[in-house]
């Protein structure tokens, strides 16, 4: 078996400040504020009113049909506002304004042991059911919602049910935490998931860079009823984008499959750790998704920290708790340095995909383009690429706008925008970048053409 | 606390510590070290050399940034390289103008007028040298030891003599400025295990010099001669440190390795067919005019579209590895051999005429160097001898044909003796020797002679070949210093001793022939 996939970086990992910080439950002081699309498919509806009161893990916005997620409240007190506010993506989006009473009611019968706790087995229908409602999606970074990558054409089909934990991304440590601190929800997790698949054998996937990690999860294998025989750990190479659906697919089983596949046309099924863990919590503690694991980090705070956070808390509340030096502070990321998203202002709420905050005091982007040479053609970005892509001549026919070979004899749109390119280019070309902008260009032309041909 | 201040951007936002400058200066310091080589084993005058090659072409690229208003490139070091590697392909001998026109035309109308950094066509430094070995071949190609004009090792290895190639490998043997190999092949290494240089472009290049000079050169795998062959003529330089410039070769790694295959062969042939100690540089160039056709249509398929991705994804098992290397092995052996065949074939194909060409210049010169013959008669004797080696004394020199030469009445005016030495600088060189009845030379006539131009070239030239009329002698004696006033001795043409040496001893075969067997 491969352990790892071909190319990638070796970023900076910047990990060690925070991995020690333990996770601690962040309760929001102000207002919070809760977008109703945090996920990949329709926008929720809302279905609370302003004025309504609302506790903790109460629906306000209700799934619009089958792709698309519920939200829920995340603190108890009343609807201030249902309005567009400016969200991390810097658009307005529509969001439930909620003021917050501080107390943090639960609604009733959240967060309660059901019957038979982890170890009372449930029907697959069960499972999607309770994963649908508690409103989960991929908290990996892309938010597909989880209910619908459970539901693949042909359950038998699947072969691996792979739990990513092998945060790639330089600076997060949030992940490496829940794993060393909640190992047996991730494995009860991935048990029900594997309990929908007759097939399917479950494999941890986490980077040699979290050695306790790989010990604690190992550890939780093996459990009072006999050690789990369907599950096994697999450390991975430390490489970036090593927690990428292709990277992992690749590592794990050996097979590349081309974009417009989905995992489960190649049998797997990849879910986040924390999405395990969010499905272990909707099932045994009737708990929906209102928070998740998050690492503030960067070096324009004091002390970075893991926190447990409710959706729609601010990202200045957030890094006002680890000691936020503003003046200081040049570029708010939500996530990660590499597939992160600049916020082009604190005052954005988190959502369920947000998986980090890092505040930093350089910007990279900016020093680039100060350093930005003509092309070398030196050959790093094609040695790095994941997908096995010539990204020198991909960004050579974009230039040209030959849009005909940047995507049939380049195959330029299978690109998944990890941004290897971009960090490992000597001449700082913003490869990555430029690729996004080409790939939503040709998008538009092909939907333009539909609708004319449809006509 | 106004937060507006914050800088958006699409990702990633975090860089490598690689720049285009620390790629530049860390192939410049690569090269250091056979450059501080090259100075101490070939005196101060390299050093200058080196000065002004890396002086000009930094200065000519900081003018035409100014005077073009384009931004400041100069110091980003991809000048300082071109300057640098021109300067190691120099002979330690040239003027001071030299370097700096070569720099001058490298810089200005190769990389600049192209578009400057990453899109020029050809490797400036080559195109540089090109240039000056074109305009100025003879300070390009004179290698002087101590004053003296001699042979560099590969033009002696053309030769069938063998070299010293410990010598050549510490860099000690006479030739350019960067020919120590051993502090060659530690920068290239260095480069390679960096990942600075792709080994794909600098092994496929080596292997396949290796093996085309194994299997063509006629000296079979003998390891000294081709150890030698490696180590002269600037391969290592060329294979290391110039095919695998970034610019100019190919992005795909199949087609790195194609484009290093293509380089390897056609050095190879041009030194197995071609003679020239200058043929390597003309292959790299030859390779970077192919790159865009390669990058054109020598793309390879993403991870996903691979055949074995392909049978993956369909649940089939994968190919075993063993199954799929020959393909690529075959399909590389059958581009190589497309290659040589191509040459070859426009060898056979123009062969005949080429022929009847020679037969015709024969009788040419038959008849200047008889004038007075009216017509000419084989001499038959000279058929048991023809095509093969004559003597031992004259070097390689074969005997073609023997005629004597009669006037209108029938008396026997002289005889015609034409003779090829295989020991020209640049080949073989193809004369006539006109011997009058009393046995004197009459004249020389060359019809074969490709020597470098204005250097050998100039045997043609009555000043030296005019030296033989009228002259008896049991054999001629060549002086290299000039100076000549016995009967029996000839001055060289300056520079061009290997050239003369070839033209002497060919007029003594003859002369021989004449004796020994003519004569009886």
């Amino acid at each position: 078996m491969h352990h790892t996939f071909r190319g990638g970086v070796h970023p900076k990992e910047h990990k060690t400040r925070s991995r020690e910080v333990p996770l601690t439950r962040f309760y929001p002081k102000g207002d919070v504020v809760i977008p109703v699309a945090q996920h990949i498919g329709k926008p929720a509806k809302p279905v609370v009113w302003k004025g309504d009161a609302v506790q903790v893990g109460q629906l306000i916005a209700e799934a619009d049909g089958f792709v698309s997620a519920n939200v829920f409240s995340s603190c108890s007190g009343t609807v201030k506002a249902i309005e567009p506010r400016r969200v991390i993506s810097g658009a307005l989006a529509d969001c439930i304004v909620i003021e917050n009473d501080g107390k943090f009611t639960l609604a009733p019968g959240i967060g309660q042991t059901q019957e038979g706790g982890a170890t009372k087995r449930r029907s697959p229908e069960e499972i999607l059911e309770k994963v649908q409602w508690a409103g989960i999606v991929g908290l990996g970074g892309a938010g597909f919602p989880t209910h619908v990558k459970l539901k693949p054409k042909d359950p038998a089909a699947i072969k691996y049910v792979i739990a990513n934990g092998a945060e790639c991304e330089p600076y997060l440590t949030c992940n490496d935490r829940l794993m060393r601190e909640h190992p047996s929800e991730i494995r009860d997790g991935l048990c029900f998931v594997l309990s929908m698949f007759p097939n399917a054998v479950g494999c941890i996937c986490i980077e040699e860079n979290k050695p306790e990690a790989i010990e604690i999860m190992k550890e939780s294998l093996v459990t009072d009823g006999g050690s789990i025989d369907n599950v096994s750990v697999l450390p991975l190479h430390t490489k970036y984008p090593q927690g990428g659906e292709h990277s992992l697919i690749y590592a794990v089983t050996g097979v590349d499959y081309p974009v417009s596949m989905l995992p489960a046309d190649v049998g797997c099924i990849v879910l986040n750790v924390g999405t395990l863990y969010a499905i272990c919590r909707a099932l045994v503690k009737n708990e929906p998704l209102y928070s998740h694991v998050l690492t503030v980090t960067g070096d324009a705070v004091k002390e970075p920290k893991n926190f447990i956070v409710h959706d729609g808390t601010s990202f200045r509340e957030l890094a006002e708790a680890c000691g936020l030096d503003e003046a200081a502070l040049k570029k708010a990321l939500s996530g990660g340095p590499m597939m992160g998203f600049a916020a082009a202002s604190l005052d954005v709420p988190v959502q369920k995909t947000t998986n980090g905050v890092t505040l930093l005091t350089a910007d990279p982007v900016e020093d680039a383009q100060r350093q930005q040479t003509a092309c070398l053609r030196c050959g790093r970005c094609t040695t790095v690429c994941p997908q096995g892509l010539l990204p020198q001549l991909m960004a050579e026919a974009a230039d040209h706008r030959n849009f005909e070979r940047y995507e049939k004899k380049l195959y330029g749109l299978e690109c998944v925008s990890c941004g290897s390119c971009s960090y490992v280019c000597p001449a700082k070309r913003p490869l990555t970048q430029t690729f996004k902008q080409v790939k939503a260009e040709i998008l538009a032309q092909k939907r333009a053409a539909q609708a004319g041909g449809a006509k | 606390m106004s937060t507006a201040a914050l800088n958006l951007s699409s990702g990633p936002h975090v860089n490598d510590r690689w720049t285009t400058k620390f790629v530049m200066y860390i192939v410049a310091l690569s090269l250091l070290p056979t450059a501080v080589v090259g100075v101490l084993s070939h005196g101060l005058h390299a050093l200058w050399i080196i000065l002004a090659a890396v002086g000009t072409s930094v200065l000519a690229e900081f003018l035409f940034d100014k005077l073009c208003h384009k931004p400041d490139t100069w110091l980003d070091g991809s000048a300082f390289i071109t300057g640098l590697t021109l300067a190691l392909t120099l002979s330690p001998s040239v003027p001071i103008w030299l370097p700096i026109l070569g720099s001058l035309f490298a810089i200005l109308i190769v990389k600049c007028c192209f578009g400057g950094l990453g899109k020029n066509f050809i490797n400036p430094a080559l195109g540089g040298r090109c240039f000056l070995l074109v305009s100025f071949s003879t300070p390009m190609t004179l290698f002087a030891v101590d004053g003296v004009s001699a042979a560099t090792p590969v033009a002696e290895l053309l030769e069938g003599q063998t070299v010293n190639v410990t010598q050549m490998f510490l860099g000690q043997s006479n030739g350019v400025i960067g020919s120590c190999i051993l502090t060659l092949l530690a920068g290239g290494l260095l480069l390679w295990t960096m990942d600075v240089i792709h080994g794909h472009i600098c092994f496929s290049i080596l292997g396949a010099f290796t093996l085309f000079m194994g299997l063509f050169g006629g000296r079979g795998f003998d390891p000294t001669y081709l150890a030698a062959h490696l180590c002269g003529g600037g391969v290592m330089l060329g294979a290391f440190f110039m095919a695998t410039d970034y610019v100019t070769s190919p992005v795909s790694r199949f087609g790195q390795t194609v484009y290093g295959i293509l380089i390897g062969v056609l050095g190879a042939l041009f030194r197995v067919a071609g003679n020239s100690a200058d043929s390597f540089c003309y292959s790299i160039l030859i390779g970077n005019l192919f790159v865009p056709l390669i990058d054109m249509y020598i793309l390879p398929k993403p991870f996903a579209y691979r055949k074995n991705a392909l049978r993956l994804q369909r649940g089939e098992a994968p190919k075993p590895l063993v199954r799929r290397i020959p393909k690529a092995v075959v399909s590389l052996t059958v581009i190589a051999l497309l290659a040589g065949l191509a040459l070859s074939g426009v060898y056979t194909l123009t062969k005949e005429d080429i022929d009847a060409q020679k037969e015709a210049a024969a009788w040419a010169a038959y008849q200047e160097v008889v004038p007075d013959a009216y017509s000419f008669d084989a001499v038959e004797a000279a058929a048991e001898y023809k095509g093969q080696r004559y003597g031992e004394a004259f070097g390689r020199v074969t005997l073609n044909e023997a005629v004597k030469g009669f006037d209108a009445d029938g008396k026997l005016t002289g005889y015609a003796i034409s003779v090829t030495s295989a020991e020209g600088y640049d080949g073989d060189v193809t004369l006539s020797v006109g011997i009058s009845a009393d046995g004197t030379v009459n004249a020389i006539s060359f019809t074969e002679l490709h020597e470098t131009p204005g250097k050998g070239s100039l045997a043609a030239d009555p000043e030296f070949k005019d030296q033989f009329n009228g002259r008896s002698a049991e054999f001629f004696k060549l002086l290299k210093d000039g100076g000549a006033d016995a009967d029996d001795e000839i001055d060289g043409v300056s520079g061009a001793t290997i050239t003369s040496k070839a033209v002497v001893n060919a007029v003594n075969a003859a002369l021989d022939f004449y004796r020994t067997v003519i004569r009886g």
